[in-house]
């Protein structure tokens, strides 16, 4: 089969990779190739049907399908090409992808730079290790949510819910909409991981049980699930022994986190952030592969589909100046580095030679005034709160960049009490 | 209704060790059947175990298993290739600490000279830490055996039924033993009846694992006890595969061989089991005290090993004999019924030789109710589904351009394309597990979370049934509970 | 009740007389006290389900309440989504039910929805 090659090649079709397409458009790229694995875009905002996206992008609030349709129409205007039903199986640290799909059969697509938006991928039930039995009706909450929003089936009626992520409570709510029973969310940490509005609008409004420092102990059910032992937990997240509660039910959905998909970035030789998972950025979006760059969920999980779009967009600016030969080369090197309250950030180091917002998640909840700030008096910001659910940022301007001594190697980000 | 159905030899239990015999059987001209509880096999023991195929030190000079471990161990290496069982090569080390351990591995090392293992031999920490480098600094010695392998068990039971069912045997899933039927005098098998129907039979065989002395029991013999033992697993994330290059074991305790940190045949990693005696022939869950005792073990081991490696957790029962041995043999009376019983470690490992040890048995005792001619159309080799994921990119275009279905992947953590599960229901597999068995679709880091609707809807299109008749491992394990506007209906209707 | 005006989700209390606010507290800025008029008054949601259809390349499309609907009325309004089947092609922004319960909720479609191709996918 006839090898593709292309000035900018991005992969996965949702808010990222639709946003890079367009950006790298914009830049001048000229042949512009978005490859997904799905029949159709959108990534997996296809399935999330409930309000919530657009409101800094587009000042409304849409549900995920009208959110993506107006970025795929962008997409589509700016001219960016787009491959469905298309698997990417390999990846090279030259850029350079091995591809698939039953038209063309395997391929290969080479480029001027690469962009990775392979979104991430739900921890599954081994990543908990729950003992019991292994029956059918335990999902992870975006498997459940596939099935119920685009395949039309229900996996079960009678849930609990494991785990207090967004995805956890959206989909209480939507089992609920289509008449399942939801008889409790359990969250081993003591503050819940979703927005306060989602414990709102998915939980205080139907009633739903919820249970901080709380976790499930034990699977029941040999065919199909019969019921789940949940436990309360200490602060060390051990069960403490009497308070086990036997619950009924048919459905256990999971929503214990979520990773970056790495297989390709690993493959291409990327360097991998031991805590994020994905793999290590510079402000530019680019990998330690220079001419392969990636953004999105498949660097660090972020809150808002708005900042993913934004994200991917800037870093498919950047992917078409580079494989044009106009992205600047990097003249330092200066590490970013999380302080007490902060494990989760990206980029993970930047060059200093342009403006850099360096997103990170606060690791536990600081409910009141608080203090958000970068070292080297670079950054400071007074908050009314943080919490490990939203995504927060600090901005660094080039000029205060600038100035930094050559010694200061590293800048430190973090919040606390003010 | 169900109709009767006239077989030489009916096999009860479709393990390694029936799969196995049923092969060797299919090479002579025998009308053979076997029958399994089970919706898919390998089911048991046989599916989760360790995957070794042990080198053979470990077993007591002069019992059966002895012999038929080494034996085993040699017929694997041969038979691997001609069915296509992934087998990897990597040799073991039990691995001691201090003098007393250094002891045991001596002892060791003398049975299994005895036994006839060839190239056992006892190293120092300085070889072992060479050769395993994220083996635990306390170790001090270690019985290196090169012929010790890991096998991908659930390839080795499909791939020797496979073949036997080339050959001509049947075999019957979700068909469970209720009785044997015997003459008047109860002096002669006649056949065996299942919750499918009657199998009229002149020799049947007790292939059936946990429950082989229940059977036995239903022909009159009491000789012996099977007592179910657990044994938990964890299986860790491919990244991880590299952390061991060979199957290590600590040293042997009372309670048996220990726990183990090993590579899989694909390069997981597998660390286990526990051995927990318990009364239930059925219970094969895991429990939070097991798991902790795989995990401690493992990282004494193996420090680096933590949880967060996990990517999924499993239990089996072994089927353990009160007798010190591997119970085979044919009674005088019903004449016509065979043990194959009580075949715990190194059961996997010895379950070809077991099989021709059976076959040399029926000729000798049986040959008056069955004639041993040789089946001319015998086809020794088979091969698997294509393991898409490990061939070179040049075979992966080559099967695409032939079948587009080979160009759609739909297991993207192993890299399983829509041909191979097709292949896998044609092959018989129709439940998740099945498809997961046959083809891996399924069993990597996302366990089922990309794949699992795209295995439904194939499954539902390939065996024409709704996707919410799909099951996760047949019986009552229905994946789905209707379509997602039922229930409006369903309450409208009261 | 937690007020979902902004993000800070404070959890106010709120004392009421019927349909009548009496008092507001816990609340960071005065906005509560509006959310937590309407949210005793007439408390409304935006609404999303799917609807089934027929020939299509899914089985459901998703929709969605133009408008905020009134909390009370949802599983009416789910019911009556429940009853229909939409032929496929689906336009997003197709009205799909329109003054739903009789109550002016109109639902629409929120993506394109091709039809099924004529061999099987």
């Amino acid at each position: 089969m006839s090898d593709i090659h292309v000035d900018v090649v991005v992969v996965g079709a949702g808010p990222a990779g639709v946003a890079a397409g367009i950006g790298a458009r914009e830049a001048g790229a000229g042949r512009v190739l978005v490859i997904e694995r799905d029949w159709d875009l959108g990534g997996i905002l296809q399935q999330c049907i409930h309000p919530g996206f657009g409101l800094h992008t587009f000042k409304e609030e849409l549900t995920g399908p009208e959110y993506m349709h107006r970025w795929v129409r962008w997409a589509h205007d700016a001219g960016v090409e787009f491959m469905t039903n298309t698997m990417v199986f390999g990846a090279y640290p030259d850029g350079s992808l091995d591809v698939m799909n039953p038209d063309r059969g395997v391929f290969r697509v080479s480029a001027g730079a690469t962009l990775l938006a392979m979104g991430c991928r739900e921890r599954p039930l081994g990543a908990v290790n729950i003992p019991g039995t292994r029956p059918a009706g335990i999902y992870t909450a975006g498997t459940a949510q596939r099935f119920v929003n685009m395949e039309g089936y229900m996996p079960g009626e009678r849930a609990v819910i494991m785990g207090s992520g967004d995805i956890g409570l959206i989909m209480a709510r939507r089992m609920i909409w289509e008449g399942a029973k939801v008889e409790a969310v359990f969250e081993i940490m003591p503050w819940a991981g979703g927005l306060r509005r989602n414990i709102a609008q998915c939980l205080d409004d139907y009633g739903i049980p919820f249970f901080l420092q709380h976790s499930v102990a034990r699977v029941h059910g040999r065919d199909r699930l019969e019921g789940v032992t949940a436990v309360k937990v200490d602060d060390d997240r051990r069960p403490l022994p009497g308070s086990e509660r036997f619950i009924p039910c048919d459905t256990l959905l999971l929503a214990v986190g979520l990773i970056p998909e790495n297989e390709l970035s690993r493959m291409a030789g990327a360097q991998i952030h031991p805590v994020t998972g994905g793999p290590v950025i510079n402000e530019l979006y680019q990998t330690t592969c220079p001419s392969i760059f990636a953004a999105g969920n498949v660097v660090i999980v972020y809150d808002l589909a708005d900042w993913v779009s934004q994200e991917g967009m800037a870093a498919g600016r950047n992917a078409a100046l580079y494989a044009t030969g106009r992205l600047q080369a990097p003249v330092r090197r200066i590490e970013i580095a999380g302080g007490a309250n902060v494990r989760l950030f990206s980029p993970h180091y930047i060059t200093g030679g342009t403006d850099a917002t360096i997103y990170f998640r606060v690791n536990r909840p600081i409910e009141g005034r608080c203090r958000v700030f970068a070292s080297h008096g670079l950054y400071e910001r007074r908050e009314r709160y943080a919490r490990p659910g939203e995504m927060n940022e600090v901005r660094l301007k080039k000029d205060a960049l600038a100035a930094l001594p050559d010694g200061a190697t590293r800048i430190v980000v973090d919040v606390e009490e003010a | 209704m169900h109709k009767d159905r006239y077989y030489d030899v009916v096999i009860v239990g479709a393990g390694i060790v029936g799969s196995a015999l049923a092969r060797e059987l299919s090479a002579w001209s025998l009308r053979i059947a076997v029958i399994d509880r089970a919706s898919d096999i390998p089911s048991g023991a046989s599916r989760a175990n360790s995957a070794m195929i042990h080198a053979g030190y470990d077993d007591e000079p002069g019992t059966v298993k002895a012999a038929l471990c080494a034996e085993g161990n040699r017929l694997y290496r041969e038979l691997a290739g001609p069915l296509d069982i992934t087998l990897l090569n990597c040799g073991s080390y039990v691995c001691g600490v201090g003098d007393g351990d250094l002891a045991k591995l001596e002892l060791l090392l003398d049975q299994g000279r005895e036994n006839g293992v060839p190239g056992l031999e006892i190293i120092g920490a300085d070889e072992l830490h060479a050769a395993e480098p994220n083996v635990t600094p306390d170790v001090t010695h270690a019985l290196r055996a090169p012929t010790g392998a890991i096998i991908n068990n659930f390839e080795a039971v499909l791939a020797f039924m496979d073949n036997a069912q080339q050959n001509g045997v049947d075999l019957f899933l979700e068909t469970e033993l209720t009785s044997l039927l015997l003459s008047d005098d109860r002096g002669a098998v006649t056949g065996a009846t299942t919750n499918r129907g009657v199998f009229f039979a002149p020799v049947v065989i007790n292939a059936s694992g946990t429950s082989s002395d229940l059977v036995a029991g239903m022909a009159g013999d009491h000789s012996f006890r099977i007592s179910p033992i657990r044994g938990e697993y964890y299986i860790l994330d491919k990244n991880y595969g590299h952390t061991v290059n060979s199957f290590l074991f600590s040293c042997p305790t009372d309670r048996g061989k220990g726990v183990t940190v090993a590579p899989t045949a694909e390069r997981n990693l597998l660390i286990g089991p526990t051995s927990q005696l318990q009364e239930s022939r059925e219970d094969a869950s895991t429990t939070a005290e097991g798991l902790a005792e795989v995990m401690d073990g493992a990282r004494a081991l193996v420090p680096s090993i933590t949880p967060s490696m996990a990517i999924t957790t499993f239990s089996g029962l072994r089927a353990s004999a009160d007798t010190k041995d591997f119970v085979i043999n044919a009674l005088d009376s019903p004449h016509g019924f065979v043990n194959v019983a009580g075949i715990k470690s190194p059961g996997f490992t010895a379950a070809p030789a077991i099989a021709r040890r059976v076959v040399d048995l029926m000729k000798d005792r049986l040959s008056d109710i069955i004639t041993f001619v040789p089946n001319r159309k015998f086809v020794p080799e088979r091969r698997h589904i294509p393991r898409f994921e490990s061939l070179p990119v040049e075979e992966k275009a080559r099967l695409a351009a032939a079948d587009p279905r080979y160009a759609q992947i739909v297991c993207r953590c192993e890299t399983v394309t829509e041909a191979q599960i097709v292949e896998a229901i044609r092959r018989g597999a129709r439940t998740v597990a099945a498809v997961k068995i046959w083809t891996r679709a399924g069993a990597g880091r996302c366990q089922g979370g990309f794949c699992g609707p795209r295995v439904v809807a194939i499954l539902a299109r390939e065996l024409g049934i709704p996707p919410d008749e799909v099951t996760r491992h047949g019986g009552h394990s229905r994946l789905l509970s209707g379509r997602t506007k039922d229930y409006w209906f369903r309450e409208a209707g009261r | 009740m937690i007020c979902v005006n902004c993000p800070v989700g404070c959890d106010i209390k709120v004392t009421a007389e019927g349909d009548e606010v009496k008092s507001v507290e816990g609340n960071a800025c005065p906005r509560a006290l509006e959310f937590a008029r309407d949210e005793v008054r007439n408390p409304t949601r935006i609404f999303a389900t799917t609807v089934r259809v027929s020939g299509g390349r899914l089985p459901v499309c998703p929709v969605r309440s133009l408008r905020a609907a009134p909390k009370s009325r949802l599983f009416d309004i789910s019911r009556e989504v429940a009853r229909l089947v939409v032929p496929a092609p689906v336009r997003i922004g197709q009205m799909i039910l329109e003054d739903a319960c009789g109550i002016g909720v109109d639902i629409v479609a929120t993506r394109d929805l091709e039809a099924q191709e004529e061999d099987v996918k």
